[in-house]
């Protein structure tokens, strides 16, 4: 009993490391990626290597508590996302003078030619 | 005895290709070039990558309260994860002003590459626009 108790701990200690290796592999991409997006998309990918070792930890410690660490982590991770998206649209459409509403489109389409004509023009 | 032994095995087993998924979600991040091509590396490792390791959570402890906890953890994800990736592809649709062209690979140095991340940056972060030629009607 006292060996699989070690196969386990050791199991899930190597998981660990290596999960902490591609967090790190995915922060270099956080701050090399060159759109916004790219840098949303890593630190989503964070976030879900974070739950994953908050929830290996609970087993590992034997701490039940951190299941619910879990559960409200990823409640927080997915607003985080869900906020960071909604507001960089709104900062680049404010930037191009469109209006920030689905129903809007067609609106913003048709500045949007016009603009282009314009250019063209000069 | 054995019983135990194979409860290991299929916790490990579960355990390590979840693992791989999120080897594989990682590596792709880093190497694809486009934002929507690194989603959908990311997607990879958000909805197999943390099934398999929470499976194998959830075969070491067995069924109890914590065992439910865990595969809540799960359902969440599965409910979330789809409505982030959403919410990101529109974000890159609405502000990738050359989403609608083909990409051209050109030689670089004998080496065929597409467009260098520089010039993406360059063009996404000023407001100008990179003449879009196909597509973006839908949008």
């Amino acid at each position: 009993m006292e060996l699989i108790q070690q196969a386990y701990n050791v199991l899930m200690t190597a998981i660990i490391v290596v999960l902490a290796g591609l967090i790190i592999l995915s922060i270099v991409r956080s701050i090399l990626g060159p759109g916004i997006s790219d840098r949303i998309i890593a630190v989503n990918m964070i976030g879900t290597m974070v739950i994953m070792i908050t929830a290996i930890f609970s087993v590992l410690l034997d701490e039940n508590y951190l299941v619910d660490v879990c559960l409200i982590y990823a409640m927080i991770s997915f607003l985080g996302v869900v906020v960071l998206c909604k507001v960089y649209t709104g900062v680049y459409l404010q930037r191009k003078h469109m209006k920030a509403d689905l129903m809007a489109i067609e609106d913003n389409l048709k500045k949007q030619e016009a603009l282009e004509e314009e250019e063209a023009q000069i | 005895m054995t019983g135990a032994w194979i409860r290991f095995a299929v916790s490990a087993g579960c355990m390590v290709l979840g693992l791989v998924f999120m080897v594989s979600a990682v590596f792709g991040v880093n190497r694809f070039k486009h934002a929507l091509n690194r989603m959908h590396a990311a997607a990879l490792g958000d909805t197999l990558g943390i099934l398999f390791v929470i499976l194998s959570l959830i075969v070491m402890r067995g069924i109890s309260m914590d065992s439910l906890k865990l595969s809540m953890v799960i359902i969440f994800f599965w409910i979330a994860s789809p409505v982030s990736g959403h919410m990101i592809s529109r974000l890159e649709a609405m502000t990738d002003e050359r989403l609608g062209e083909i990409t051209v690979l050109e030689k670089n140095n004998g080496i065929l590459v597409d467009m260098p991340d520089e010039e993406r940056a360059d063009v996404q972060a000023s407001s100008k626009k990179g003449k879009r030629k196909k597509g973006g009607k839908g949008r």
